[in-house]
C-alpha cells in the first residue's frame, strides 16, 4: 500500500473513531508503541493490565517496558484476571477506515476476555491492516480459508441509551477504547 | 373496530406524560440522526440489495435452511429445527436440564420473548437473567418491552431507580450514569456465573453457517464468550444466502435503527469456539442453534405477506409512525409492536390479537418510505383489516354507513337532505357530524364544514367553459368531498384545465370512490363503488380522468384494479381508467403548467403534502412548482410538511383522541411557518386542517391548490360558494 493511501485511510479511521469516543494514535515501531502504551497506562493510573501476547507486543517488549514502570502485567490465566484487571491489551486483525471499526477475527476466547471484560481496552494494529470499507472487509473475511469461529467488529467503547435515550458509555464492555497503529511491519496476526 | 379495553389502553398511554415525552423526543431526534447516518450513502441502493438477498432467501427457504444446517453442523454446531415455539422451548429446556444449568444469561432475543422462554426455564427452577440493559429493566419491573430496539423507552430514570432499589434492596439515585454502573456490576456477576447463554441473531448466513448479532452494550460479546453452553434462538426469516450479503444489512440496520453508522459491536459466530469450563479447562463450548418457524412460513406462503421476510427488524417503521409516537408499544398487546408488529402478531400469535392494533394504522405510508426492507406495511395492514372485515363482519353502524355510500342514489339524496336540514342548526356547524359517514369525523378540536347548498354536480351545469386551442377532453371525478362540501375546488380544476385547452365533462353516474369502505375493511362495498365509477366515467372516451382528491385518485389508479382483478372485462376497463387517472396538480404540471401569472398580491403560503399524493403517487415537487409559478405567492416550507394531518378518513371518528394530537402537531408546524395560508391538495386534509385552524387560529386559512389558482389568477368574488 502506498504511504499516502495509508495516511488517508488512517485519517479517515481516526476521524470516525473519535466521533464515537475512541482514542487513536499512530507510531512507527513496535518499540514506540510500547512506550506510548506505557505512558497511556500511567496517565490513566493503571496498576495492572491483562496482555494477550501478540507480534507487536513481543517485538515491542511490552512486558518489560511496563514492569519497569511498576505495572503488573498478566499474560495468562485470563479467565481469572480479566474480571478485575484495570486494562487489557490485544492485537486486532484489521481496521475499517470507513467506520473507524476494529476487526477481531479470532476464535481464541482470550482475545475476547482481554478486550471485553476490562474497563479499558487498548488495541494494537498494524497500519497496513487498514481496509477502506465495510464491503471490502466482508470480502476479506470471506476470502479466508474459513470464516473464523469468532469475528468481532469493535467501534468505540460499549454504550447504551436504554434509559431515557441518554447516551451512556461503558455498560457491559470497556468504558474506554484506545487504538494504536504501528507502521513497522511486524508480521503475525491475520 | 377497537373494543373498550383497547380504548382504555390508549387513553392510559395518552395520559402517560413520561411515555409521550420520551417517544416524542426520540421520534424527533431519530429523524435527524437517521438522515445524518445515511449521508453519502444511497439508501435506495442499500434497500434494493436487502430486498434482493432477503427475498431470495425467503423464496429458497428450505434450501437455505438445509445449507445453513449443513455448514453450521460441519463447524460443530448442533442445529435443531423447531416448527413451533413449544418445540423450541422444550428443546432448550431439555438441553438445560441435561447440562444441569442453574443460571442462564440472555442477550437480546425478541424470539425468546415471543415464545415466553424465560417462563419455561424459570418454572424449571433456573435463574434467567436478561442482559440487555433495557430488557433487564423491563424484566425487573415485570413488564414487556415496548419497543423492538429500545425496550424500556417508556420508563423514566426515576422509575428505573425505583425498580433497581426494590430489586437490589438498596437505594438507587435517579442518576443515569450511576444506574448504568449498577447494572454493569450486577449483570457482570450474572455473566461470570452463568452456565448457559442464550442469544438472538440479526442474521443467519446459509453459505457459512454464521450467526451475526449487533449490539451496543457488549452483552452479545459476553454471552458468546463466557458461558460454556451457548444457544442461539433464531427465526427462519433471519436467513441470508451468502456471507457478503450481510454487508447490506450491516449498512442499513444500525443507521435505520438508531441513526448510528455501525453499532459498537458486531459479532459473527461460526460454530463453537473455545470457552473456559468451571474446572479451568479450555474446550470447545456446547453450541446449539434453534431455527424456529412458529407461524413464519405461513406468513411467507401467504401471497400478500411474503415481503415480511424482507424485514430486518430495525424498527424505523415504529419510530416514524404518528400513532406509535403517541401511544408507544404496550398498547399493541404483544411482543411485536407498531405496524410491522401488528402483522407479525397476526401470524405468530393469532389473528384475534392483531384485531385491535391494526386499527391504529392511519395508512399514511410514512413507514414504507423509510423501510430498508421495502415492505408496504400499510397495504399489509389493510389486507388484514379486510380479511377481518370479511370474516367477522363490520359493526352494524359502520356497515350501514358503507352500504349507504355504495348506493349512489340513496347516498346523494341523503347528502342533499343534509344540506337543507343543517340550516336551522346554524353557523355552518351541524348535521354533517350526524351523517353516518366517513365524513362525519368529529373532535372537539376542530369545527366541521357545512354540506354545500348546491353540490358540485349541479354547479357544474352552470359553468361556462371557455376553451381556446382545444386539445381534448377530460372527465372530472369529483369524489364526495368536492361534490358535496367543497364544490369550489371543482371550479378551480375546470378553470385551469380549460386554460390548457381541455374541455371538462362531469359524468353524472359517478359516486363515492369506495375508499371509506376499503379503509374500514369492507371489500364488498368497495367493489360496488369501483364498478359504479368505472361504468360512469367511461375512461375510454376521454384523454384523462382528473381528480382533485389524492385518496380518490389512488382508488381510481390502484384500488379499482385490485378489487376487480378477478373479472377480466372489468379489469381491463379498470386498467384503462388507471392509466388515464391523474391527480389535478400532477396533470396540470404534466400538461406544462399554467403560463406564469397571477394578481401579484404578496401571499405567504405553506404547503402540506397529503399522504396519498406524496407517498402513493410520488407527487410533491409538482404542486410546489404550480404554486410558485403564481405571481405573488411566496412559498415557505413548514417543518414536517409530509407528516400526516390525522384525518385518515374514518380514523378521526374511530380515534379522535389520536387524530387530535396528530392534528395539533400539524397546526403547530403550520403556525410556526409564518404563512398566511396553508395550501393542500386533498379535500380530506383540507377538512381536517381548516377545521382545526378555525377553532384555534381563524386568521389562518387552509385552501386547495385549485382554489388558490382560482383566487390568484382572476379577481373572482371571494368565497362565492362557501
Ligand atoms: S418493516 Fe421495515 S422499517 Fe419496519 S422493522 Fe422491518 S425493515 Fe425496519
Amino acid at each position: 500500500m502506498h504511504k499516502d493511501q495509508q495516511d488517508d485511510l488512517y485519517n479517515k479511521f481516526k476521524t470516525k473513531i473519535e466521533l464515537v469516543s475512541g482514542e487513536c494514535y499512530r507510531v512507527n515501531t513496535a518499540l514506540e508503541a510500547s512506550e506510548l502504551v506505557c505512558n497511556v497506562l500511567i496517565e490513566k493510573g493503571i496498576k495492572d493490565v491483562a496482555l494477550l501476547n501478540s507480534p507487536i507486543s513481543q517485538k515491542g517488549d511490552f512486558v518489560n517496558t511496563f514492569e519497569k514502570k511498576g505495572i503488573i502485567v498478566y499474560t495468562d490465566n485470563f479467565r481469572q484476571v480479566t474480571p478485575d484487571a484495570q486494562a487489557g491489551i490485544t492485537q486486532v486483525n484489521y481496521g475499517i477506515a470507513e467506520l473507524g471499526s476494529l476487526v477481531q477475527a479470532d476464535a481464541d476466547v482470550n482475545q475476547r476476555l482481554c478486550s471485553t471484560l476490562v474497563p479499558i481496552h487498548i488495541a494494537l494494529i498494524s497500519t497496513d491492516k487498514l481496509i477502506p470499507t465495510l464491503k471490502d472487509t466482508m470480502a476479506t473475511i470471506h476470502s479466508l480459508p474459513e470464516i473464523p469461529g469468532f469475528v468481532g467488529f469493535i467501534t468505540g467503547p460499549s454504550r447504551t441509551s436504554d434509559i431515557e435515550r441518554v447516551l451512556t458509555i461503558g455498560v457491559h464492555g470497556p468504558k474506554q477504547l484506545v487504538v494504536v497503529f504501528v507502521d513497522e511491519e511486524v508480521g503475525g496476526v491475520a | 373496530m377497537a373494543d373498550k379495553q383497547f380504548k382504555k389502553k390508549i387513553s392510559d398511554a395518552l395520559d402517560n406524560n413520561v411515555l409521550r415525552g420520551a417517544l416524542g423526543r426520540f421520534g424527533d431526534a431519530y429523524v435527524i440522526s437517521r438522515e445524518k447516518a445515511y449521508e453519502g450513502y444511497d439508501f435506495k441502493e442499500i434497500s434494493d440489495n436487502i430486498a434482493e438477498v432477503k427475498s431470495y432467501a425467503a423464496s429458497h427457504l428450505d434450501e437455505m435452511i438445509d445449507q445453513f444446517e449443513k455448514q453450521a453442523t460441519a463447524r460443530g454446531a448442533k442445529v435443531y429445527r423447531a416448527s413451533t415455539g413449544e418445540e423450541a422451548k422444550q428443546y432448550i429446556l431439555e438441553l438445560a436440564k441435561k447440562k444441569e444449568v442453574k443460571r442462564v444469561v440472555k442477550s437480546k432475543s425478541m424470539v425468546s420473548e415471543e415464545i415466553l422462554l424465560n417462563k419455561t426455564l424459570m418454572s424449571a427452577g433456573m435463574e434467567v437473567q436478561e442482559s440487555d440493559l433495557g430488557e433487564w429493566i423491563v424484566q425487573l419491573a415485570g413488564q414487556h418491552p415496548s419497543h423492538m430496539v429500545m425496550p424500556a423507552i417508556h420508563m423514566t430514570k426515576e422509575e428505573v431507580a425505583d425498580v433497581f432499589s426494590g430489586h437490589l434492596h438498596k437505594l438507587n439515585q435517579p442518576v443515569i450514569a450511576e444506574l448504568v454502573k449498577t447494572a454493569r456490576e450486577e449483570l457482570r456477576k450474572s455473566f461470570l456465573e452463568a452456565d448457559m447463554g442464550i442469544s438472538g441473531a440479526n442474521m443467519a448466513i446459509a453459505e457459512t453457517g454464521t450467526l451475526i448479532m449487533l449490539t451496543n452494550e457488549g452483552n452479545g460479546r459476553l454471552t458468546s464468550t463466557l458461558p460454556p453452553t451457548h444457544v442461539f434462538l433464531v427465526g427462519i426469516e433471519k436467513l441470508v444466502p451468502n456471507f457478503e450479503d450481510a454487508t447490506h444489512i450491516l449498512q442499513a440496520l444500525p443507521r435505520s435503527a438508531t441513526g448510528q453508522q455501525i453499532t459498537s459491536y458486531v459479532s459473527m459466530v461460526t460454530g463453537p469456539t473455545p470457552a473456559y469450563y468451571p474446572d479451568g479447562t479450555v474446550q470447545d463450548k456446547e453450541f446449539h442453534i434453534v431455527l424456529m418457524d412458529n407461524g413464519r412460513r405461513k406468513m411467507y406462503e401467504d401471497e400478500k405477506f411474503k415481503k415480511t421476510f424482507q424485514c430486518i427488524r430495525c424498527a424505523s417503521c415504529l419510530n416514524v409512525c404518528p400513532a406509535f409516537q403517541l401511544v408507544g408499544g404496550h398498547v399493541y398487546g404483544h411482543i411485536y409492536t407498531g405496524g410491522i408488529g401488528t402483522i407479525l402478531t397476526n401470524f405468530v400469535n393469532s389473528e384475534k390479537d392483531a384485531q385491535n392494533p391494526q386499527n391504529l394504522c392511519l395508512q399514511c405510508g410514512k413507514c414504507s418510505e423509510v423501510c430498508p426492507g421495502q415492505l408496504d406495511i400499510p397495504q399489509m395492514i389493510l389486507e388484514l383489516r379486510n380479511r377481518m372485515g370479511e370474516k367477522t363482519g363490520l359493526p352494524f353502524t359502520q356497515k350501514f354507513a358503507l352500504d349507504v355510500v355504495s348506493n349512489r342514489r340513496l347516498f346523494h339524496s341523503m347528502l342533499r337532505m343534509a344540506s337543507i336540514a343543517q340550516k336551522p342548526f346554524t353557523k355552518g356547524q351541524p348535521v354533517i357530524r350526524h351523517l353516518p359517514m366517513f365524513l362525519s369525523g368529529l373532535t372537539e378540536k376542530k369545527s366541521l364544514p357545512a354540506v354545500a347548498k348546491v353540490p358540485f354536480r349541479d354547479v357544474f351545469k352552470t359553468i361556462k367553459q371557455d376553451i381556446k386551442n382545444r386539445k381534448g377532453k377530460i372527465a372530472l371525478y369529483a369524489g364526495c368531498l368536492i361534490d358535496f362540501v367543497y364544490p369550489r375546488i371543482g371550479e378551480g380544476v375546470i378553470k385551469a384545465l380549460n386554460e390548457k385547452g381541455y374541455e371538462v365533462v362531469f359524468p353524472d353516474g359517478q359516486s363515492c370512490c369506495g375508499a371509506p369502505a376499503t379503509y374500514m375493511g369492507d371489500r364488498g362495498n368497495a367493489r360496488k363503488c369501483a364498478i359504479m365509477n368505472i361504468e360512469a366515467l367511461e375512461a375510454e372516451k376521454v384523454d384523462y380522468v382528473v381528480s382533485a382528491c389524492p385518496t380518490c385518485t389512488h382508488a381510481l389508479k390502484e384500488s379499482f384494479k385490485e378489487l376487480l382483478h378477478d373479472d377480466p372485462a372489468l379489469a381491463s376497463r379498470a386498467e384503462e381508467l388507471s392509466k388515464k387517472a391523474k391527480d389535478f396538480s400532477k396533470l396540470l404540471f404534466d400538461l406544462g403548467g399554467l403560463t406564469p401569472g397571477g394578481d401579484g398580491i404578496p401571499l405567504k403560503v405553506t404547503y402540506h403534502d397529503s399522504c396519498h399524493l406524496k407517498r402513493s403517487m410520488g407527487v410533491y415537487t409538482e404542486p410546489r412548482k404550480i404554486l410558485t409559478d403564481t405571481s405573488g405567492v411566496q412559498l415557505i416550507e413548514m417543518k414536517e410538511s409530509d407528516r400526516c394531518c390525522g384525518f385518515a378518513g374514518s380514523y378521526s371518528i374511530k380515534f379522535p383522541e389520536l387524530s387530535g394530537p396528530i392534528l395539533d402537531r400539524k397546526l403547530n408546524n403550520i403556525e410556526e411557518s409564518g404563512a398566511d395560508v396553508v395550501v393542500v391538495d386533498c379535500p380530506g386534509c383540507l377538512m381536517q386542517i381548516s377545521g382545526g385552524l378555525d377553532k384555534r387560529n381563524p386568521g389562518l386559512k387552509a385552501i386547495h391548490t385549485a382554489e388558490l389558482l382560482l383566487d390568484k389568477r382572476k379577481n373572482v368574488k371571494k368565497n362565492r360558494v362557501k
